[in-house]
């Protein structure tokens, strides 16, 4: 019993990352695109819950869609609208041929995982124990084995945020000197 | 004595390396004296050799010295070495001595002349390299020295490097002895093959006698000595060559460096021994060459020209001479003919300077009324090379015309074409000095003379060529073959002569020699002093220099140059040039066709990474 | 892990990765074409999570917080870009912005 309700929540959730990513690549109106992203992002918190990783879920929803998808949403408002006519067209002539070697990538892919399984070459899954994936071991984990990692991230997201000034107060001086 | 011998080499040597490094922080004058006081200094040690020389007994007097060795390869060793014998000492004594002179005349001519020094340096070269070639003691060293001769004249023929016909003629002597140079190394590597040596004393013993590498070996040698003296068929550098300062044609290309060619006939007699037929060739040479060179000088226009032909047919008198085996008569003339010819050509040169530079004796005519000394050296010049007693000529080119008769029917025919030559040398002689320093001045000359402070010329060109003169008259009395012969004593162990002509045959043929020396004065005389006659016109063949220079223009020129032409049409345009072109188009063709990757655009940089990392998805899942 | 094997997710995840990758490539609008880097980073952030699972390894889940972390920062000077650009009125058309060719 509790197999199949995990088989049908991932169905869904998988069906719906699928949909949501195809409707962000699709969508003219880059509005629309970002609320389709928000959902592919909520359909994968889903998949990563299915996975015992409850803190990643977690920081997937707050981080992500609360935080990043809030930011693409205030900037795609601010520039106004700037739907495409055509958004498929342009580019250079073999992007057709890029996109085909793409697909038959992931159809490579995809069978020879699938073929991996079969053959068992793929890992048995291990037993896991209820603290997997708790915040308490993953923030053990942060600041113990992989300490550096972490020191380094925040660094990351130090100089992105001057970046992020940087940019943004450059834009405004030189428009003042425009207006005057 | 053998330290003598290296004072006399490396005084010049210090002497053109001191003025080179000294550059322009001594004064011109002073690289002139440095020139000038080494070059005497040779001369003092050379005479110190000599009379050392003089109390040794005479076959003891060949003095080896080597300094080290100098090339040295497998079995084969050749060292610096010099050699003082004879025959050496009295080349230096000529080559210092007249050499002496004429660089202490080269002061006063060349006074304020803007690159005086460089002058003087490259005169202190040739010096030492003249001497280098005379003292040397194997022939590898003679032939380094007869290099660095062909180097000296070179520099000093073009050494009014701004004017394009001093240029042209450096390089056609550097070019025609060039040729001369290879002949001789041919020679030099058939002995050594043949011998394994180089050195005089070994090399002659053990060379081949007769057959066809002693022919060989000989008409290298010959080859290098016609070059070097200008003989027939290497002889058209040295008119050209007149283009070099006035004291420069006196020494090299009168009295020392075109005389080693005679030399080294001399020294290398036992080779050319070996091969009899090449000694006769050369002794046929010279005799083609003096009468050439005579009916040429007949038609000159430029007093330079005059004594170069002059001076390219006594040279033939000394190639008859080495030619017919009377070496010592062929080294006295040599020395008689380096007084002489040194003076003939100063004398010229003291006219040149005071009339402006002008070298053409039509305009220079009559200056002998403005000059009178001047006139007078010349008169004992022309008197000297014609063969008058008692001035020296007449005792060292009578010997040489007298040993053809001891040499069968080729020598008598030799002596006969000798004897149309004296008359020719009277003739062309006194053509030049009744015309320039007879009779009334020209309108020319009587413009543009300018005596120097009073004087005809500056000091020092006066007094070497007072003394050249004076050597002139009594150098000859040195040896009268009939009465007294201490230069063929003294040359006899080095040189032994094997043209024997009897005292009778002597007396006649100076007699004769005299005869017509006076009928050619004569006949000039008719012509150009008192104009009894009108002068002939003057005839082509004569004044194309017997189209020699237009013969090697159509043997060499024309077909080099079609050659040159060729080649870059049709190899080094399209192969050489081609290659780099296809390099070159290659790499920018590259460059451009890559460049076509950088769009600008995002979406292409985008694919190509997606591309990639197709391709590498696959790789990596194919790998496992 | 009950519910689906590995092999499902890698699948998910291949599927993801491509759809944001044609989104990358195909699309004009900048904003578009960060979206779909957004879609890619996730799909490897899949991955991560899964095979984390499987090998009972939390090391995964460490490296796809720091993924995010990184997504986060470039999203926040992607966009900056993108706002400098309207301000000056530049047509956000990534065919257009191609100064830079060599």
């Amino acid at each position: 019993m509790a197999n199949f309700l995990v088989w049908v929540v991932w169905f869904g959730a998988a069906f719906a990352c699928l949909v949501s990513a195809l409707a962000v690549v699709t969508f003219r109106n880059p509005f629309y695109s970002a609320l389709s992203l928000i959902g592919n992002l909520a359909s994968l918190a889903v998949l990563f819950l299915l996975l015992s990783g409850e803190f990643v879920a977690a920081g997937q929803v707050l981080v992500y869609g609360g935080a990043v998808m809030v930011m693409f949403l205030f900037v795609i408002a601010y520039l106004g609208d700037r739907s495409e006519e055509s958004p498929w067209s342009g580019g250079p002539s073999w992007q057709i041929l890029g996109a085909v070697a793409a697909g038959g990538a992931v159809l490579c892919e995809v069978i020879v995982v699938v073929g991996l399984k079969a053959g068992g070459f793929l890992s048995k899954s291990s037993h896991i124990d209820r603290s997997f994936g708790s915040p308490a071991s993953v923030g053990k984990l942060f600041l113990t084995n992989h300490l550096l990692a972490f020191e380094i991230t925040s660094i990351v997201l130090l100089v992105a945020a001057v970046g992020g000034v940087v940019l943004g107060s450059h834009a405004r001086r030189l428009e003042s000197d425009a207006r005057a | 004595m053998r330290a003598a011998a290296w004072v006399c080499l490396l005084l010049p040597l210090a002497s053109a390396v001191a003025i080179t490094f000294a550059g322009t922080k001594i004064s011109r004058r002073a690289a002139g004296y440095i020139s000038t006081l080494t070059t005497m200094g040779s001369f003092v040690a050379a005479a110190v050799a000599f009379f050392t020389m003089l109390g040794e007994d005479a076959g003891a007097r060949g003095h080896v010295t080597t300094s080290w060795t100098w090339l040295a390869a497998g079995q084969y060793h050749f060292g610096f070495t010099l050699l003082a014998d004879q025959l050496s000492v009295l080349m230096m004594l000529i080559v210092s001595g007249v050499g002496g002179l004429i660089v202490a005349y080269s002061v006063g001519y060349m006074d304020g002349e803007d690159e005086e020094r460089r002058y003087f340096a490259y005169m202190s070269i040739f010096v030492f390299s003249m001497l280098l070639l005379v003292e040397s003691g194997n022939l590898l060293l003679l032939l380094a020295g007869w290099g660095m001769v062909g180097l000296s004249s070179y520099l000093l023929i073009g050494f009014h490097h701004d004017r394009p016909s001093a240029i042209a003629a450096a390089k056609k002597a550097f070019v025609m002895n060039a040729i001369g140079d290879a002949t001789m190394a041919l020679a030099l590597f058939l002995l050594i093959q043949h011998t394994g040596r180089l050195d005089y004393g070994g090399v002659f013993a053990a060379s081949p006698h007769g057959g066809a590498v002693a022919n060989l070996i000989a008409l290298g040698l010959l080859g290098g000595a016609v070059a070097k003296s200008a003989q027939i068929p290497l002889h058209t550098w040295l008119p050209d060559a007149m283009e070099g300062p006035t004291p420069v044609s006196a020494l090299i290309h009168a009295a020392t460096m075109v005389t080693a060619g005679v030399y080294l006939i001399v020294r290398t007699h036992p080779l050319f021994e070996n091969a009899y037929v090449i000694q006769d060739l050369a002794a046929g040479l010279g005799a083609a060459t003096l009468l050439m060179a005579g009916l040429i000088a007949l038609v000159q226009v430029d007093i330079k020209r005059v004594i170069a032909y002059s001076t390219m047919s006594q040279i033939g008198y000394m190639f008859v001479g080495a030619g017919l085996g009377a070496y010592p008569n062929a080294m006295f003339h040599l020395m008689t003919h380096a007084f002489f010819k040194a003076l003939l050509f100063l004398a010229a040169g003291i006219a040149i300077h005071a009339v402006v530079g002008e070298q053409d004796i039509r305009r220079l005519a009559g200056i002998g009324r403005l000059m009178p000394f001047t006139k007078l050296v010349f008169l004992i010049g022309s008197l000297a090379l014609v063969g008058i007693p008692p001035f020296a000529g007449f005792f060292s080119k009578d010997s040489i015309l007298a040993a053809g008769l001891d040499r069968g029917w080729y020598g008598i025919l030799l002596t006969a074409l000798g004897l149309v030559g004296a008359f020719l040398t009277g003739l062309y002689a006194f053509r030049l000095y009744f015309i320039v320093f007879t009779g009334e001045p020209s309108a020319f000359a009587r413009e543009h003379f300018h005596a120097h402070h009073g004087k005809e010329g500056p000091l020092s060109t006066r007094w070497t060529v007072g003394t050249l003169a004076l050597l002139s008259v009594i150098g000859g009395f040195l040896q009268f073959a009939p009465l007294w012969h201490p230069l063929s004593t003294w040359l006899g162990p080095v040189a032994e002569p094997f043209a024997e002509p009897t005292n009778a045959q002597e007396w006649a043929i100076s007699g004769a020699a005299v005869a017509v020396g006076l009928a050619g004065i004569a006949v000039a005389w008719l012509f150009y002093a008192a104009k009894r006659a009108p002068v002939p016109s003057p005839v082509r063949l004569f004044e194309k220099k017997f189209y020699w220079d237009e013969l090697y223009d159509y043997l060499w020129y024309y077909p080099s140059d079609l050659i040159a032409r060729g080649l870059y049409a049709l190899v080094e345009k399209p192969l050489i040039g081609g290659s780099i072109a296809v390099v070159t188009g290659g790499a920018s063709l590259g460059a451009r066709e890559l460049g076509r990757a950088q769009t600008g655009l995002v979406r292409s940089y985008a694919l190509a990474l997606a591309g990639g990392l197709a391709i590498l998805t696959v790789v990596f899942l194919a790998a496992r | 892990m009950h519910g689906p094997e590995i092999q499902w997710y890698v699948v998910l995840s291949a599927l993801l990765f491509a759809t944001g990758a044609l989104g990358v490539m195909l699309r004009r609008s900048p904003l578009i074409i960060l979206l779909s880097v957004e879609i890619m980073l996730n799909a490897a952030n899949l991955l991560l999570i899964a095979f984390s699972r499987l090998h009972g390894h939390e090391d995964g889940q460490i490296f796809a917080i720091s993924v995010m972390a990184v997504a986060a920062s470039e999203v926040v000077v992607g966009l900056g870009l993108i706002v400098a650009l309207g301000r000056r009125n530049v047509e956000l058309d990534v065919d257009k912005l191609r100064t830079l060719r060599g």
